[in-house]
């Protein structure tokens, strides 16, 4: 065993070589970074880091900030419908276009266009179509539906759902995409025979092709949830977190307290928190998804 | 292989899509429209579509007051060079992973990929000092840096899965020909690896271009790009939509025409490796 380890550390050591850049380069920025911030987040520090520990008194305080709790709120439904809607919209509308329509390239390359974006250029255009006086609403209002309100930017109760429709637009074309070729993946034979068997589409849909379709819904998952979590420019754009406090999110809250609350300490505990969300729900997907089939 | 409709169903559907393709499309045109209408004119209502006294007024304003090209020349610097930058750290360890794997590799990737799912902000002091500590805070070097370092795992990977549909046979005849190392870089897998290179670039262009957590944070008036110009453009100046739209429409144009005349490239890289 000890003879043999020598000779398999230097096998391909070009190979290995190779990669030794973007793994230190990960390893000390994120790994690195990350541990530096949560070490800080026990700490009092204020507008520059100190080494005074304070034990868990941040996260005390943080739970017990009003502000925080509205941005975790807002995250939370932000991202559950983000999740549920940009996929059952992606997949309706990949499977009523699963098929040859003209000039698919072109029309593929369309609906990427707001996914290619800046979520800066998306914020600016939504506040604008969602302005009461010029947007939507007033457009519904000249074609004849008087009573139709639609005003979330300036309501702090649905303020969320007026960046979701954003947040949507830039990304249900993405999802679509992500579908539709999920779709083709699957062989017309399953088609074929599930017509000869008299199954009707919809259940051909949900109980065979879906399934068929994990890894790409697995996919699309990790790419929604990825940009969820970085949920910041599009408010900072689009509501500026407000009116008031109303459509803080994570990110933002830490920014804020971190730069110009001049509250270290608050800004890294709420960082850590994130953190700890995020794991809690990566650990154990990477594990279901990865953990079993080290053979393959 | 699509699901078989009857022809008119497939005409139905054609124009179905068409018409989801334009609504999604609508909110883009309407911005590029509207930064070629007077101020009146772009919240006039009810709204003008097409017959407006067309003005290219805005552009020159835009340009006069906050020197527009400052702000593109930082984002194409930036985002060009962390695309180069991130090339160089790339390639050869998607290299590596792709065409002598170890056990590992798969870890390594995973690990690289989760990484992008982390929180920004967990990172964003401990490299906001740093940068104050290197003097390169608010310059165009430091973004470079931050934007190849946040995209490196995207590239890695995309890199990873164009490389290993290169058959590996090739590279073994080319072997036993007696090819160096260098030379099986530069004549045999470059030439087949440069359409996933293009893709993997554009993305890469796309996604540093757009970034604004970064930009905002650590640049303050010297190496600004243009998401931080709109940004500026929308909170002081919030009730000038035209002039907002020329600036936005200014930010998307270099975007909308590189993705229009590299569609495929576009689609697979957005779909980060995806769709084909």
């Amino acid at each position: 065993m000890a003879a043999t380890r020598p000779i398999r550390l230097f096998r391909n050591l070009t190979a290995k070589i190779a990669a030794i850049p973007m793994i230190l380069t990960a390893l000390v920025v994120f790994v690195g970074g990350t541990a530096w911030t949560v070490t800080y987040s026990f700490t009092s520090s204020k507008l520059l880091p100190r080494t005074k520990f304070v034990g868990l008194d941040q996260y005390e305080r943080l739970w017990a900030t009003p502000r925080w709790l509205v941005s975790i709120e807002n995250l939370l439904i932000y991202g559950v419908c983000m999740m549920v809607l940009s996929l059952v919209l992606g997949f309706l509308l990949a499977a009523l276009l699963d098929q040859k329509i003209r000039y698919e390239n072109t029309f593929r390359t369309i609906l990427l266009y707001p996914f290619a974006l800046s979520f800066i250029v998306t914020g600016l255009v939504w506040q604008w179509l969602l302005n009461p006086d010029f947007g939507i609403q007033s457009v519904i209002h000249r074609l004849g539906w008087e009573s139709f309100d639609f005003n979330p930017l300036y309501n702090a109760d649905i303020v969320i759902f007026g960046v979701l429709i954003a947040g949507l637009w830039q990304g249900s074309g993405l999802v679509m995409c992500l579908m539709l070729a999920g779709l083709r993946g699957i062989d017309q034979e399953i088609w074929k025979a599930s017509r000869v068997d008299g199954i009707p589409a919809w259940k051909t849909y949900i109980f065979i092709i879906i399934p068929m379709m994990r890894p790409v819904f697995i996919t699309t998952l990790v790419i929604i949830a990825s940009g969820i979590v970085r949920l910041y420019d599009l408010i900072v754009a689009q509501t500026g977190g407000g009116p008031g406090i109303a459509s803080d999110v994570p990110a933002k809250y830490v920014y804020d307290y971190m730069f110009q609350g001049q509250n270290l300490g608050q800004g890294f505990a709420a960082s850590t928190m994130m953190l700890l969300a995020v794991l809690v729900v990566v650990i154990p997907w990477a594990y279901l998804e990865f953990g079993g089939k080290k053979r393959v | 292989m699509a699901r078989a409709v009857t022809n008119n169903r497939k005409a139905l559907n054609t124009a179905i899509a068409w018409t989801i393709g334009l609504l999604i499309f609508f909110p883009i045109l309407w911005t590029i429209l509207t930064s070629f209408k007077t101020e009146a004119q772009a919240i006039s209502d009810p709204p003008v579509f097409l017959f407006f006294d067309w003005t290219l007024e805005n552009y020159s304003v835009v340009q006069e007051r906050s020197n527009y090209m400052r702000f593109l020349w930082n984002s194409v610097v930036i985002a060009g060079g962390s695309t180069i930058l991130g090339l160089i750290i790339a390639v050869p360890a998607a290299w590596s992973m792709a065409f002598v794997p170890s056990k590992r590799t798969k870890d390594i990737l995973l690990w690289m990929l989760s990484t992008k799912m982390l929180p920004a902000v967990g990172v964003l002091y401990p490299i906001y000092l740093i940068f104050i500590k290197m003097g390169i805070l608010d310059t165009r070097t430091g973004l470079v840096i931050v934007m190849m370092l946040i995209n490196l795992p995207i590239i890695v990977w995309m890199l990873y899965t164009y490389f290993r549909e290169i058959p590996g046979e090739i590279l073994e005849a080319s072997r036993m020909d007696g090819a160096s190392l260098k030379e099986e870089i530069i004549y045999i897998l470059t030439p087949m690896a440069v359409p996933g290179i293009a893709s993997t670039m554009l993305l890469n262009f796309i996604l540093a271009w757009n970034e604004a957590f970064w930009t905002l944070n650590l640049t303050a008036a010297k190496a600004a790009p243009l998401t931080a110009f709109i940004a500026s453009y929308s909170s002081p100046e919030g009730l000038f939509y035209a002039k907002l739209s020329a600036a936005s429409t200014m930010a998307i144009a270099p975007i909308l025409i590189l993705g229009w005349f590299s569609q495929k490239q576009l689609v697979r890289g957005l779909t980060f490796g995806a769709v084909k």
